[in-house]
Protein backbone atom coordinates (compact mmCIF):
# COMPACT_ATOMS: atom_id res chain seq x y z
CA UNK A 1 0.00 0.00 0.00
CA UNK A 2 1.64 3.80 -0.88
CA UNK A 3 1.92 6.08 1.70
CA UNK A 4 -0.44 8.95 1.15
CA UNK A 5 0.96 12.01 -0.12
CA UNK A 6 2.03 14.42 2.66
CA UNK A 7 2.11 18.05 1.76
CA UNK A 8 5.54 19.10 2.36
CA UNK A 9 4.83 22.91 2.20
CA UNK A 10 3.46 24.07 5.78
CA UNK A 11 -0.10 25.48 4.98
CA UNK A 12 -0.61 28.78 4.70
CA UNK A 13 -3.57 30.72 5.51
CA UNK A 14 -4.26 31.21 2.29
CA UNK A 15 -3.24 34.54 1.84
CA UNK A 16 -0.81 36.23 -0.76
CA UNK A 17 2.55 37.21 0.74
CA UNK A 18 2.15 41.17 0.63
CA UNK A 19 5.08 43.59 0.66
CA UNK A 20 4.85 46.86 1.49
CA UNK A 21 7.20 49.00 -1.06
CA UNK A 22 7.97 52.56 0.69
CA UNK A 23 9.81 55.80 -0.29
CA UNK A 24 9.94 58.93 2.28
CA UNK A 25 10.83 62.30 2.80
CA UNK A 26 9.82 65.59 4.55
CA UNK A 27 8.46 68.72 4.15
CA UNK A 28 8.84 72.25 6.28
CA UNK A 29 5.60 73.72 7.46
CA UNK A 30 5.69 76.83 5.15
CA UNK A 31 6.15 74.37 2.06
CA UNK A 32 2.83 72.04 3.34
CA UNK A 33 0.43 74.08 0.84
CA UNK A 34 2.45 73.89 -2.02
CA UNK A 35 2.90 69.95 -1.69
CA UNK A 36 -1.10 69.88 -0.81
CA UNK A 37 -1.70 71.94 -4.35
CA UNK A 38 0.95 69.47 -6.13
CA UNK A 39 -0.35 66.67 -5.01
CA UNK A 40 -4.26 67.45 -5.34
CA UNK A 41 -3.18 68.25 -9.13
CA UNK A 42 -1.39 64.92 -9.82
CA UNK A 43 -3.15 62.65 -7.69
CA UNK A 44 -7.10 60.91 -7.83
CA UNK A 45 -10.09 62.58 -6.32
CA UNK A 46 -10.61 65.81 -5.91
CA UNK A 47 -11.38 65.32 -2.24
CA UNK A 48 -8.45 64.56 -0.51
CA UNK A 49 -8.69 62.84 2.64
CA UNK A 50 -7.55 64.20 6.48
CA UNK A 51 -7.06 61.54 9.13
CA UNK A 52 -6.18 61.65 12.92
CA UNK A 53 -4.57 58.51 14.08
CA UNK A 54 -3.46 57.25 17.33
CA UNK A 55 -0.81 54.28 16.63
CA UNK A 56 0.42 52.28 19.44
CA UNK A 57 3.46 50.40 18.66
CA UNK A 58 4.02 46.30 20.87
CA UNK A 59 7.13 44.46 21.34
CA UNK A 60 7.32 41.24 22.39
CA UNK A 61 10.30 40.10 23.73
CA UNK A 62 11.81 36.70 23.50
CA UNK A 63 14.78 34.55 25.44
CA UNK A 64 17.11 35.97 22.63
CA UNK A 65 17.27 37.87 18.96
CA UNK A 66 15.16 40.88 18.32
CA UNK A 67 12.07 41.85 19.68
CA UNK A 68 8.52 40.85 17.49
CA UNK A 69 7.07 43.99 17.10
CA UNK A 70 3.50 44.71 16.01
CA UNK A 71 1.91 47.71 15.39
CA UNK A 72 -2.10 49.06 16.41
CA UNK A 73 -3.38 51.64 15.32
CA UNK A 74 -6.87 53.34 15.57
CA UNK A 75 -8.35 56.37 14.53
CA UNK A 76 -9.29 59.01 16.62
CA UNK A 77 -11.30 61.53 14.20
CA UNK A 78 -13.35 58.13 13.56
CA UNK A 79 -13.44 55.99 16.92
CA UNK A 80 -16.03 53.54 16.10
CA UNK A 81 -14.04 51.90 13.24
CA UNK A 82 -11.91 48.85 13.58
CA UNK A 83 -8.16 49.37 14.87
CA UNK A 84 -5.70 47.96 12.53
CA UNK A 85 -3.08 45.82 13.22
CA UNK A 86 0.20 45.77 11.43
CA UNK A 87 2.98 43.70 10.90
CA UNK A 88 5.93 44.73 9.17
CA UNK A 89 9.01 42.66 8.21
CA UNK A 90 12.87 43.49 8.09
CA UNK A 91 13.41 45.55 4.96
CA UNK A 92 14.97 43.45 2.06
CA UNK A 93 18.18 43.41 1.26
CA UNK A 94 19.71 42.83 -1.96
CA UNK A 95 18.89 44.57 -4.86
CA UNK A 96 20.47 47.97 -4.29
CA UNK A 97 19.73 49.49 -7.71
CA UNK A 98 15.59 48.93 -6.57
CA UNK A 99 14.15 52.37 -6.21
CA UNK A 100 12.46 51.77 -2.93
CA UNK A 101 12.27 50.07 0.37
CA UNK A 102 10.53 46.88 0.56
CA UNK A 103 9.24 45.04 3.11
CA UNK A 104 6.82 42.44 4.33
CA UNK A 105 3.81 43.50 5.71
CA UNK A 106 0.40 42.23 7.07
CA UNK A 107 -2.23 44.17 7.71
CA UNK A 108 -5.67 43.31 9.69
CA UNK A 109 -8.36 45.21 11.17
CA UNK A 110 -9.44 44.71 14.51
CA UNK A 111 -12.35 44.98 17.01
CA UNK A 112 -11.51 47.60 19.91
CA UNK A 113 -10.08 44.93 22.24
CA UNK A 114 -6.91 44.86 20.52
CA UNK A 115 -5.04 46.58 22.97
CA UNK A 116 -5.96 44.41 26.24
CA UNK A 117 -5.64 41.08 23.83
CA UNK A 118 -1.98 42.23 22.88
CA UNK A 119 -1.39 42.77 26.61
CA UNK A 120 -2.55 39.27 27.34
CA UNK A 121 -0.76 38.04 24.80
CA UNK A 122 2.36 39.13 26.35
CA UNK A 123 3.33 42.37 24.53
CA UNK A 124 4.11 45.25 26.04
CA UNK A 125 3.72 48.67 24.38
CA UNK A 126 7.26 50.25 23.39
CA UNK A 127 5.88 53.21 22.54
CA UNK A 128 2.43 55.49 21.10
CA UNK A 129 2.49 58.42 18.68
CA UNK A 130 -0.59 60.39 17.15
CA UNK A 131 -0.66 61.42 13.55
CA UNK A 132 -2.43 63.90 11.63
CA UNK A 133 -1.88 64.35 8.02
CA UNK A 134 -3.56 64.10 4.13
CA UNK A 135 -3.72 61.18 2.61
CA UNK A 136 -4.02 60.67 -1.23
CA UNK A 137 -3.76 57.89 -3.70
CA UNK A 138 -2.73 57.55 -6.90
CA UNK A 139 -3.50 54.32 -8.96
CA UNK A 140 -1.84 51.75 -6.22
CA UNK A 141 0.15 54.49 -4.47
CA UNK A 142 -0.47 56.24 -1.71
CA UNK A 143 0.45 59.30 -0.46
CA UNK A 144 0.26 60.25 3.19
CA UNK A 145 1.88 63.43 4.66
CA UNK A 146 1.78 63.25 8.72
CA UNK A 147 2.66 65.45 11.31
CA UNK A 148 3.71 63.23 13.95
CA UNK A 149 3.16 64.16 17.88
CA UNK A 150 4.66 62.73 20.92
CA UNK A 151 2.15 62.05 23.93
CA UNK A 152 3.13 63.26 26.87
CA UNK A 153 0.56 60.92 29.00
CA UNK A 154 0.31 57.60 28.15
CA UNK A 155 -3.38 57.20 26.94
CA UNK A 156 -3.96 60.97 26.55
CA UNK A 157 -3.96 61.89 23.57
CA UNK A 158 -5.43 65.27 23.50
CA UNK A 159 -2.14 66.42 25.18
CA UNK A 160 0.64 66.16 22.38
CA UNK A 161 3.65 67.79 21.58
CA UNK A 162 5.15 67.96 17.72
CA UNK A 163 8.40 65.91 17.16
CA UNK A 164 9.28 68.33 14.38
CA UNK A 165 8.62 71.46 12.53
CA UNK A 166 8.41 69.29 9.51
CA UNK A 167 5.61 66.72 8.27
CA UNK A 168 7.06 63.46 7.04
CA UNK A 169 5.86 62.43 3.54
CA UNK A 170 5.27 58.64 2.55
CA UNK A 171 4.55 56.88 -0.71
CA UNK A 172 3.60 53.29 -0.46
CA UNK A 173 2.34 50.59 -2.70
CA UNK A 174 0.91 47.04 -1.32
CA UNK A 175 1.61 44.81 -4.00
CA UNK A 176 2.70 40.43 -4.22
CA UNK A 177 6.19 39.80 -3.76
CA UNK A 178 8.37 39.96 -6.54
CA UNK A 179 6.75 43.13 -8.60
CA UNK A 180 9.65 45.10 -9.70
CA UNK A 181 7.70 47.76 -11.91
CA UNK A 182 6.31 48.87 -9.34
CA UNK A 183 9.24 50.35 -8.06
CA UNK A 184 9.53 52.28 -11.28
CA UNK A 185 6.08 53.72 -10.97
CA UNK A 186 7.17 54.94 -7.48
CA UNK A 187 10.23 56.53 -8.61
CA UNK A 188 8.64 58.46 -11.62
CA UNK A 189 6.08 59.79 -9.42
CA UNK A 190 8.54 61.14 -7.02
CA UNK A 191 10.28 62.75 -9.45
CA UNK A 192 7.26 64.93 -10.22
CA UNK A 193 7.54 65.92 -6.46
CA UNK A 194 11.05 67.48 -6.84
CA UNK A 195 12.03 69.74 -6.10
CA UNK A 196 10.09 70.41 -3.39
CA UNK A 197 10.07 67.68 -1.83
CA UNK A 198 13.01 64.62 -2.14
CA UNK A 199 11.06 60.77 -1.77
CA UNK A 200 14.08 57.97 -0.94
CA UNK A 201 14.45 55.07 0.13
CA UNK A 202 15.78 55.33 3.84
CA UNK A 203 17.07 52.31 5.59
CA UNK A 204 15.65 52.77 9.17
CA UNK A 205 18.16 50.96 10.97
CA UNK A 206 20.82 54.04 9.41
CA UNK A 207 19.23 56.14 11.84
CA UNK A 208 19.65 54.33 15.21
CA UNK A 209 22.04 56.40 16.69
CA UNK B 1 29.79 85.22 -52.92
CA UNK B 2 27.25 87.87 -51.99
CA UNK B 3 24.98 86.14 -54.10
CA UNK B 4 26.09 83.03 -51.52
CA UNK B 5 25.32 85.75 -48.54
CA UNK B 6 21.62 86.11 -49.88
CA UNK B 7 21.00 82.58 -50.17
CA UNK B 8 22.00 82.15 -46.46
CA UNK B 9 20.48 84.97 -45.14
CA UNK B 10 16.94 83.61 -46.87
CA UNK B 11 17.62 80.33 -45.76
CA UNK B 12 18.01 81.26 -42.66
CA UNK B 13 15.34 84.08 -41.97
CA UNK B 14 12.76 80.96 -43.53
CA UNK B 15 13.77 78.60 -40.49
CA UNK B 16 13.58 81.05 -38.38
CA UNK B 17 10.00 82.06 -39.86
CA UNK B 18 9.25 78.37 -39.40
CA UNK B 19 10.63 78.31 -35.49
CA UNK B 20 8.50 81.09 -34.78
CA UNK B 21 5.68 79.59 -36.11
CA UNK B 22 5.96 76.64 -34.38
CA UNK B 23 6.10 78.66 -31.37
CA UNK B 24 3.16 80.50 -31.80
CA UNK B 25 0.96 77.10 -32.58
CA UNK B 26 2.31 75.89 -29.37
CA UNK B 27 1.42 78.81 -27.40
CA UNK B 28 -1.73 79.39 -29.00
CA UNK B 29 -2.93 75.97 -28.47
CA UNK B 30 -1.77 75.89 -24.57
CA UNK B 31 -3.87 79.56 -23.96
CA UNK B 32 -6.72 77.62 -25.49
CA UNK B 33 -6.23 74.43 -23.24
CA UNK B 34 -6.54 77.27 -19.91
CA UNK B 35 -9.08 78.86 -20.74
CA UNK B 36 -11.24 75.96 -21.84
CA UNK B 37 -10.56 72.97 -20.73
CA UNK B 38 -8.65 74.18 -16.88
CA UNK B 39 -11.29 72.04 -15.62
CA UNK B 40 -9.78 68.97 -16.50
CA UNK B 41 -5.95 70.21 -17.49
CA UNK B 42 -3.70 68.58 -14.91
CA UNK B 43 -0.49 69.69 -13.82
CA UNK B 44 1.57 67.05 -15.60
CA UNK B 45 -0.06 68.42 -18.73
CA UNK B 46 0.77 71.85 -17.91
CA UNK B 47 3.97 71.04 -17.26
CA UNK B 48 4.77 69.04 -20.38
CA UNK B 49 3.90 72.41 -21.99
CA UNK B 50 6.27 74.59 -20.85
CA UNK B 51 8.69 72.14 -21.45
CA UNK B 52 7.73 72.29 -24.98
CA UNK B 53 7.61 76.24 -25.25
CA UNK B 54 11.63 75.90 -23.32
CA UNK B 55 12.51 73.44 -26.11
CA UNK B 56 11.38 75.31 -29.21
CA UNK B 57 12.49 78.25 -27.13
CA UNK B 58 15.74 76.38 -27.03
CA UNK B 59 15.73 75.70 -30.81
CA UNK B 60 15.60 78.70 -31.85
CA UNK B 61 18.67 80.26 -29.75
CA UNK B 62 20.54 77.18 -31.11
CA UNK B 63 19.87 78.40 -34.57
CA UNK B 64 20.09 82.09 -34.39
CA UNK B 65 23.96 81.25 -32.65
CA UNK B 66 24.95 78.76 -35.65
CA UNK B 67 27.61 79.70 -37.52
CA UNK B 68 25.75 79.31 -40.72
CA UNK B 69 23.52 82.05 -39.78
CA UNK B 70 23.92 85.67 -40.73
CA UNK B 71 24.50 88.41 -38.41
CA UNK B 72 21.10 89.94 -38.43
CA UNK B 73 21.85 93.49 -37.13
CA UNK B 74 23.56 93.88 -39.90
CA UNK B 75 20.18 93.98 -42.29
CA UNK B 76 18.47 97.05 -42.29
CA UNK B 77 14.79 97.46 -42.95
CA UNK B 78 12.96 100.29 -43.78
CA UNK B 79 9.66 101.12 -44.39
CA UNK B 80 9.01 102.39 -47.64
CA UNK B 81 5.28 103.04 -47.44
CA UNK B 82 3.19 103.91 -44.27
CA UNK B 83 -0.62 104.29 -44.82
CA UNK B 84 -3.81 104.34 -42.09
CA UNK B 85 -5.66 102.40 -44.50
CA UNK B 86 -6.16 98.90 -43.52
CA UNK B 87 -4.29 96.49 -46.31
CA UNK B 88 -5.89 93.37 -46.75
CA UNK B 89 -3.01 91.35 -47.94
CA UNK B 90 -0.92 92.43 -44.77
CA UNK B 91 -4.18 91.22 -42.93
CA UNK B 92 -4.69 87.80 -44.11
CA UNK B 93 -0.38 87.30 -43.80
CA UNK B 94 -0.37 88.12 -40.04
CA UNK B 95 -4.31 86.24 -39.50
CA UNK B 96 -6.00 89.64 -38.44
CA UNK B 97 -3.14 90.44 -36.17
CA UNK B 98 -1.75 93.37 -38.07
CA UNK B 99 -4.26 94.91 -40.75
CA UNK B 100 -2.70 98.14 -40.91
CA UNK B 101 0.81 99.15 -41.44
CA UNK B 102 0.78 102.38 -40.37
CA UNK B 103 2.83 105.07 -37.73
CA UNK B 104 1.63 103.41 -35.05
CA UNK B 105 2.43 99.88 -35.23
CA UNK B 106 6.16 100.83 -36.90
CA UNK B 107 7.98 101.73 -33.27
CA UNK B 108 7.05 98.23 -31.87
CA UNK B 109 7.23 95.69 -35.13
CA UNK B 110 10.62 96.96 -36.59
CA UNK B 111 12.34 97.98 -33.02
CA UNK B 112 16.19 96.96 -33.11
CA UNK B 113 16.55 98.75 -29.92
CA UNK B 114 15.48 98.45 -26.26
CA UNK B 115 13.18 100.99 -24.50
CA UNK B 116 15.63 103.91 -23.77
CA UNK B 117 14.55 103.43 -19.60
CA UNK B 118 15.78 99.64 -20.47
CA UNK B 119 18.58 100.33 -22.06
CA UNK B 120 19.59 102.53 -19.58
CA UNK B 121 19.17 99.89 -16.96
CA UNK B 122 21.24 97.65 -18.88
CA UNK B 123 24.03 99.57 -19.53
CA UNK B 124 23.76 100.08 -15.76
CA UNK B 125 23.79 96.59 -14.82
CA UNK B 126 26.59 96.16 -17.07
CA UNK B 127 29.11 98.69 -15.70
CA UNK B 128 28.43 97.24 -11.98
CA UNK B 129 28.39 93.71 -13.36
CA UNK B 130 32.27 94.83 -14.78
CA UNK B 131 33.24 97.06 -11.73
CA UNK B 132 32.88 94.18 -9.25
CA UNK B 133 35.28 91.23 -8.59
CA UNK B 134 33.67 87.88 -8.02
CA UNK B 135 33.59 88.01 -4.96
CA UNK B 136 31.31 90.98 -4.91
CA UNK B 137 29.42 89.35 -7.61
CA UNK B 138 28.31 85.99 -5.77
CA UNK B 139 27.55 88.59 -2.99
CA UNK B 140 25.47 90.93 -5.20
CA UNK B 141 23.52 87.68 -6.88
CA UNK B 142 22.70 86.46 -3.15
CA UNK B 143 21.15 89.37 -1.51
CA UNK B 144 19.72 90.93 -4.24
CA UNK B 145 16.55 92.62 -3.32
CA UNK B 146 15.09 91.86 -6.58
CA UNK B 147 15.50 88.24 -6.75
CA UNK B 148 12.32 86.34 -5.47
CA UNK B 149 12.52 85.23 -2.05
CA UNK B 150 10.78 82.27 -2.37
CA UNK B 151 13.86 81.18 -4.46
CA UNK B 152 16.28 81.86 -2.18
CA UNK B 153 15.75 81.19 1.47
CA UNK B 154 12.87 79.47 1.58
CA UNK B 155 14.12 75.65 1.67
CA UNK B 156 11.40 73.08 0.86
CA UNK B 157 12.64 70.87 3.32
CA UNK B 158 14.87 69.86 5.94
CA UNK B 159 16.81 66.46 5.99
CA UNK B 160 17.67 66.09 9.24
CA UNK B 161 13.86 65.91 9.97
CA UNK B 162 13.34 63.72 7.60
CA UNK B 163 15.70 61.47 9.79
CA UNK B 164 14.55 61.81 12.53
CA UNK B 165 10.87 61.60 11.41
CA UNK B 166 11.71 57.99 9.83
CA UNK B 167 13.45 57.27 13.01
CA UNK B 168 10.42 57.89 15.44
CA UNK B 169 7.83 56.12 13.09
CA UNK B 170 10.48 52.96 12.53
CA UNK B 171 11.51 52.32 15.75
CA UNK B 172 10.00 55.18 18.73
CA UNK B 173 13.37 57.49 18.47
CA UNK B 174 11.89 60.55 20.14
CA UNK B 175 9.35 59.38 21.75
CA UNK B 176 8.30 58.34 25.42
CA UNK B 177 9.31 54.52 26.10
CA UNK B 178 7.37 52.55 28.72
CA UNK B 179 9.69 49.96 30.03
CA UNK B 180 8.87 46.41 31.35
CA UNK B 181 9.05 45.30 35.35
CA UNK B 182 11.64 47.33 37.67
CA UNK B 183 11.49 49.75 40.81
CA UNK B 184 8.41 51.73 40.59
CA UNK B 185 9.91 55.53 40.13
CA UNK B 186 7.84 58.74 39.53
CA UNK B 187 7.96 62.50 39.77
CA UNK B 188 5.44 65.04 39.89
CA UNK B 189 5.18 68.71 40.61
CA UNK B 190 3.08 70.18 42.72
CA UNK B 191 -0.27 69.73 40.83
CA UNK B 192 0.16 65.47 40.57
CA UNK B 193 -2.75 63.32 41.57
CA UNK B 194 -2.12 59.38 41.90
CA UNK B 195 -4.61 56.65 41.86
CA UNK B 196 -3.82 53.22 43.05
CA UNK B 197 -6.66 51.01 41.68
CA UNK B 198 -5.07 47.55 43.64
CA UNK B 199 -1.83 46.13 42.79
CA UNK B 200 -2.69 45.51 38.84
CA UNK B 201 -3.26 49.06 37.81
CA UNK B 202 -1.75 52.41 38.76
CA UNK B 203 -2.28 55.60 36.95
CA UNK B 204 -0.69 58.53 37.58
CA UNK B 205 -1.41 62.17 36.11
CA UNK B 206 0.78 64.96 35.73
CA UNK B 207 -0.82 68.66 35.86
CA UNK B 208 -1.43 70.63 33.36
CA UNK B 209 0.85 73.63 31.56
CA UNK B 210 2.70 71.15 29.74
CA UNK B 211 2.15 72.82 26.39
CA UNK B 212 4.66 75.37 26.57
CA UNK B 213 7.97 73.47 28.22
CA UNK B 214 8.98 70.92 26.76
CA UNK B 215 11.07 69.82 29.49
CA UNK B 216 7.85 68.61 31.10
CA UNK B 217 6.84 64.67 31.04
CA UNK B 218 8.27 62.78 33.69
CA UNK B 219 8.06 58.91 33.95
CA UNK B 220 4.72 57.98 34.24
CA UNK B 221 3.26 53.90 34.65
CA UNK B 222 0.94 52.96 31.49
CA UNK B 223 -1.63 50.94 32.87
CA UNK B 224 -1.26 46.87 33.06
CA UNK B 225 -4.70 45.08 33.24
CA UNK B 226 -4.82 41.08 33.79
CA UNK B 227 -1.27 40.47 34.82
CA UNK B 228 -1.99 40.01 38.84
CA UNK B 229 1.50 40.95 40.51
CA UNK B 230 3.55 42.47 37.89
CA UNK B 231 3.48 46.02 39.02
CA UNK B 232 4.42 49.05 36.82
CA UNK B 233 7.77 49.77 36.78
CA UNK B 234 10.20 52.78 36.34
CA UNK B 235 10.12 54.61 32.58
CA UNK B 236 12.94 55.71 31.04
CA UNK B 237 11.64 58.94 28.94
CA UNK B 238 13.78 61.48 26.88
CA UNK B 239 12.09 64.48 28.77
CA UNK B 240 13.37 65.47 32.03
CA UNK B 241 10.65 65.88 34.80
CA UNK B 242 9.76 69.35 35.08
CA UNK B 243 10.18 70.15 38.81
CA UNK B 244 13.69 68.31 38.86
CA UNK B 245 12.91 65.96 41.88
CA UNK B 246 11.97 62.74 41.52
CA UNK B 247 10.45 60.58 44.25
CA UNK B 248 11.89 57.13 44.35
CA UNK B 249 8.66 55.30 45.22
CA UNK B 250 4.94 56.53 45.14
CA UNK B 251 3.89 56.00 49.11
Amino acid sequence: MEAPPVTVMPVTGGTINMMEYLLQGSVLDQALDSLLHRLRGLCDSMEPETFTDHELVYLLKGQQGNPFILRARRSLSHPNTPWHLRYLGQPEVGDKSRHALVRNCVDVATSHSLPEFLNEMGFRMDHEFVATGHMFRKGAMKIVVSKLSRILVPGNTENTERLSLSYLVELSVLAPAGQDTVSEDMRSFAEQLKPLIHLEKIDPSKQRH
Amino acid sequence: FQQREEKQLEASVESLISRVAHVKNALHSFIYKLENEYERLTWPSVLDNFALLSGQLNTINKLLRNEKTPSFRNQVIIPLLLSPDRDEDLAKLTEQRVPVFSHEIVPDYLRTKPDPEVEEQEKQLSTEALSCGLNQCCLRILFNPDVEQARQNKPFFNPTDTNALVAAVAFGKGLSKCRPPGPVAQGHPGQGQMMSGGPTLQQVTIGGGSGQQAGLGGPVAPQQQGQPGKMPSSIKTNIKSASGSMHPYNR
